[in-house]
């Protein structure tokens, strides 16, 4: 069945951006009439976007499918895929809710070539959404690459004062990543093509074949493959010791900017692990799994340890992200359900949570235009209701039972833990825990330093509280913070089918059954037959 | 092969463009002066005559007339078609222009039509001499107009450093041809040596060779002629400086019309006519293995190129001289698809460049005003929201020769480097080839983003004025993003055509 839903959710921000160009060609724009232009769009897409929730089968594989031809010259069978699958549909969902949000936020925050900044907002949206919603390698890394122009321009244009090296730094380690990727994506799409006789970029069709033994690859193309997938992701995640880019970025980068680039960019990386590596390379995963852990074990405790020396807040939480983002490449690695969905779960609080946080830097920023913490304490007496919201977001990043983080945390920990496959698992699992005890040491420290006490700076006791605006962007984010840690079932119902077809792929147990299916295939092949073995 | 074939009709595109610019100059002399308009409108015509007479000849597979001289095959067409659109580029973008810069206009005209029909020879050459011949009727050509900013001592010194090499370079070419004669003597075939490209190559494929040291000889010559010609290192050097030198219209068409050519002629040799074709070499026993050698040969130039032309692109500080380097590598990239005997995916990425190249150089005359003076890229600090239109057309230029997908440039590259990889099954150093590729790919963002941070970034530092684009200059600019656009996108029709056009030439044989 053709469904043009998604097709729409991806097209509509870019139609945003058109009449934002046609609004805005009138000298001098009317600045509220763009904002507006903007929000309505991204709203609308949200909309929509929850229409596709509301629509989507906990139990189906993919969902609301759009499959034409696009490019078959060559055989290079490019198609115009887009599908969701649970594991898909909430990161749309995080990334058509993040932005309106992100929007108002920085509502009064831009000034200055405002129209561009909108443009390119609503052209990062388009991009992000299309890279979670392509089912065709091709169309993914079409999405993938062209996002990066309009998040280079929102930190290089509307950023801080180390912007031009921030953005070109960004830029550059994304798109070292990415070109070994396209190199991986070709290699792939001819061994597939060759072994298959069908050459297609469909990520679906490849999966299902190397799972079904139809298409094997011999352990050491798996490794190659699976460096040339996992660099590209692990840079954008980004996993230690590719991490360096990411504090530039975030602190240079507009409030907006920065809540896109931790809520939904990061993401775009550990997506492409699930997505790509796990299933396409479960031998390669396997056999790095504990390196990768590894890593990511120390980008935990790395991460929280420098976050805790940060004086600037913007840079903490942005170290706190690296801290975060290993939690969920562990999770990941763990080859385990719970671990998955936990992984997948933490992906969605660190959006909604470290959005919030920055979001509320961003605020105090906007008042008195420095983020040292120095500068700051005591602000419960003069803004109650922020530092009353700060707190519920802290605790939320702390992983407070009933909160959101902690369900995330929570089911990785488990997940590693008891997981069979990973080597180690319970030594990682241990070092992860104590990666949780010390986000608990910085974020509250960092929490005491700026809001207890007495208000010692002059500046700080004319500060106002946060007005309607400012609740009504925190609210949405207070809400599902609440919602997401107490009823977490909602939404692991309708992750759990994609994350057990990932599972299945990369379980060891699968390996047997590949070995098995080949054997068939190749018998099949002998005796002549046509139809391919089924799974 | 001995009879003489006369056919008007397959020569008509070239007889146009030489007797429409033997009429610009006569019209100039004998009419005192000519309108630029009017001398414009006649080239245009002109070119869109031959462009006409050559889709007439489409279909005649693999014809030849003149005893074998000219061929008219898919790879002429397409060839072909490239060059009628540079030129019909250059003249848009430069119309202006030649008034603006008080040059003289009837020679102008004249020289990029005859330029033109050079690099037309070039594509439906089926002879070396006929190789030779278009090779330096563009060539002169070119030379006279990289000198032609006659009082400027930078175009001066690109006109002569140009001339020089190039002859020099020439020199090489023609010492190749004199060797592939040579080695091509048979004592009882008829003739009993030949510049033929059709009998040359099946006395390669059936080993009736003289001398296996001369063919060497001679293709390595013909390699550093070529390799000249599309600047490829190490053979490069000469061309940053005489980009940089000439009119900027002129660096266009030399880092795109000359450069597609060139490649014409260099795919026409090396990969139709010794058939480096990643498959079936050697079937009927060439000893020395002649075409995995030269394939080799090629893999390393690429791989210099590439590399070369990246890196030292990142360090420079004028725009036309990065682009210079920037030119280097795209022939590195192109010369990727030479390797691997993939002669459509080397048209494809000339097309592609083509088009993404003007509409750069054209932005950048705009910006560099008259007499070429605000080319450093200091100059576009602050440009892009003063400038917005021009800004963002010449980001998405660069965005596009960085190879961003959407674009031209991806797709070409794509295609490349698939064809590469396609290769790697016969040559494991293909597999090096695109992973060498790709990460050169992203060194040259950075600089392409240079100059995007300057424009957008940085604060102005000098006085700029949003610049009068004029109508002639802004249809170029338009056909240009449109075209790159229009390759990235929807490339289908012309991929599937050129994919019917590799297989028919295969199929012939």
């Amino acid at each position: 069945m053709e469904s043009y839903l998604l097709t729409i959710i991806t097209i509509l921000p870019l139609v945003g951006v058109l009449a934002l160009i046609i609004i805005g060609r009138g000298a001098p724009p009317n600045e509220n009439n763009l904002k507006w232009t903007a929000l309505i769009f991204s709203l609308a897409t949200f909309v929509i976007s929850i229409v596709m929730l509301i629509g989507f089968k906990p139990a189906g594989g993919l969902q609301f499918d759009t499959n034409k031809e696009w490019i078959s010259a060559f055989q290079l069978g490019v198609r115009y895929h887009l599908a969701v699958d649970g594991l898909s549909l909430w990161l749309v969902l995080l990334t058509t809710f993040i932005v309106p949000v992100a929007l108002i936020a920085s509502w009064h925050s831009i000034h200055s070539r405002l129209r561009e900044y909108l443009v390119c907002i609503l052209a990062l949206e388009t991009g992000m959404i299309g890279v979670f919603v392509a089912q065709d390698m091709f169309l993914f890394y079409l999405f993938w690459e062209v996002m990066l122009v309009p998040m280079y321009l929102l930190i290089g244009v509307w950023g801080g004062e180390r912007r031009i090296y921030a953005a070109i730094k960004f830029v550059i380690y994304t798109v070292v990543g990415s070109l070994l990727m396209l190199a991986g994506i070709i290699a792939l799409y001819y061994m597939h093509g060759g072994a298959t006789g069908n050459f297609t970029f469909d990520i679906a069709a490849i999966t299902k074949d190397l799972g079904a033994g139809v298409f094997v690859l011999t352990e050491e193309q798996q490794r190659w493959l699976f460096w040339a997938f996992a660099l590209a992701f692990l840079i954008k995640v980004p996993l230690f010791p590719f991490h360096t880019w990411l504090p530039d970025a975030h602190v240079e980068a507009p409030t907006a900017g920065s809540v896109i680039l931790a809520g939904v960019l990061l993401k775009m990386g550990t997506y492409g692990l699930m997505r790509f590596n796990l299933p396409m390379f479960p031998k390669a995963s396997h056999a790095y799994a504990a390196l990768i852990c590894t890593l990511a074990v120390i980008g935990i405790i790395y991460g929280a340890l420098v976050a805790m020396v940060q004086p600037d807040m913007k840079k903490l939480v942005a170290y706190s992200s690296v801290s975060h983002l290993g939690f969920v490449v562990l999770g990941i690695f763990s080859f385990t359900e719970q671990g998955m969905q936990g992984a997948l779960y933490q992906m969605l609080n660190h959006g909604v949570s470290t959005g919030a946080l920055f979001i509320l830097v961003g605020m105090v920023y906007d008042r008195r235009h420095t983020r040292m913490i120095a500068e700051y304490g005591g602000l419960a007496n003069v803004m109650p209701v922020y530092s009353a919201l700060f707190l519920v977001v802290t605790l939320s990043s702390i992983a407070l039972p009933l909160l959101n983080g902690f369900v995330g945390e929570f089911l990785i920990l488990v997940g590693t833990f008891t997981s069979q496959q990973l080597p180690y698992a319970k030594a990682f699992a241990s070092f992860a825990s104590l990666g949780m005890i010390l986000s608990a040491v910085y974020m509250l420290w960092m929490y005491q330093r700026v809001i207890y006490g007495e208000v010692n700076n002059e500046e700080n006791k004319r500060l106002t509280d946060i007005n309607g605006r400012e609740r009504l962007v925190l609210a949405p984010l207070i809400m599902l913070i609440f919602v997401m840690g107490i009823y977490p079932t909602y939404f692991l119902a309708r992750s759990s089918h994609a994350i057990n077809v990932i599972k299945n792929f990369v379980n060891p147990t699968s390996f047997a059954k590949t070995q098995d299916n080949h054997q068939v295939a190749q018998t099949a092949d002998r005796s002549g037959q046509e139809e391919k073995p089924g799974k | 092969m001995e009879k003489l074939g006369i056919s008007y009709q397959a020569i008509l595109p070239e007889t146009i463009l030489s007797l429409v610019a033997i009429a610009i100059m006569m019209i100039d002399a004998f009419a005192r002066r000519i309108e630029r308009k009017v001398a414009g409108a006649i080239s245009l015509i002109g070119l869109l005559a031959a462009g006409a007479a050559l889709l007439s000849l489409w279909g005649k597979n693999g014809e030849t007339s003149y005893s074998g001289m000219i061929v008219t095959d898919d790879f002429r067409l397409f060839f072909g078609l490239i060059f009628i659109l540079v030129a019909i580029l250059i003249l848009l973008i430069s119309l202006r222009w030649v008034e603006d810069e008080k040059l003289p206009k009837g020679e102008y005209f004249a020289l990029l039509l005859f330029a033109t029909t050079g690099m037309l020879l070039m594509s439906a050459a089926n002879d070396l001499v006929m190789i030779f011949l278009g090779l330096e009727i563009t060539s002169i050509a070119t030379y006279v107009l990289c000198g032609y900013r006659r009082n400027d001592l930078r175009s001066n010194e690109s006109a002569v450093k140009y001339f020089i090499l190039g002859s020099y370079s020439t020199a090489f070419l023609l010492y190749g041809i004199a060797m592939l004669y040579g080695a091509s003597y048979r004592a009882t075939a008829t003739p009993v040596a030949t510049t033929n490209l059709t009998l040359l190559k099946e006395r390669i494929a059936t080993g009736q060779i003289y001398s296996y040291e001369m063919l060497f000889a001679g293709a390595a010559l013909m390699l550093v002629g070529f390799g000249f010609k599309i600047a490829a290192a190490p053979f490069h050097v000469w061309s940053p400086d005489v980009y940089e030198g000439a009119p900027t219209p002129i660096t266009a068409l030399l880092s795109t019309g000359s450069k597609a050519s060139a490649f014409a002629a260099f795919a026409r040799v090396f990969v139709l006519t010794f058939a480096l074709a990643p498959v079936a070499m050697n079937s009927s026993g060439v000893p020395g293995n002649f075409q995995t050698t030269i394939t080799n040969v090629l893999i390393v130039m690429a791989i210099l190129t590439m590399t070369i032309g990246n890196f030292v692109a990142m360090v420079q500080t004028n725009i036309k001289r990065m682009l210079a380097y920037s030119s280097i590598a795209h022939a590195g990239y192109a010369l990727v698809g030479l390797a691997a005997g993939d002669w459509s995916s080397v048209a494809f990425y000339m097309l592609g460049y083509v088009v993404i190249n003007i509409g750069a150089f054209a932005i950048i005359e705009v910006i560099a005003r008259r007499g070429d003076k605000r080319t450093e890229i200091s100059d576009y600090a602050g440009i892009g929201f003063k400038s917005l239109g021009l800004a963002t057309a010449l980001s998405l230029f660069l965005l596009s020769l960085a190879g961003i997908p959407l674009t031209a440039g991806f797709m070409s590259k794509l295609l490349v480097f698939k064809s590469a990889w396609a290769a790697g099954a016969n040559n494991k150093f293909f597999y090096y080839l695109v992973v060498i590729g790709v990460i050169n790919s992203a060194v040259s963002w950075y600089y392409y983003l240079r100059v995007i941070v300057a424009m957008f970034f940085s604060d102005s530092t000098v006085e700029f004025k949003a610049p009068i684009i004029s109508r002639s200059l802004a249809t170029g600019l338009i056909i240009a993003i449109l075209g790159t656009l229009y390759l990235g996108i929807l490339p289908g029709n012309i991929l599937n055509a050129l994919e019917r056009a590799r297989d028919r030439i295969a199929m012939k044989k």
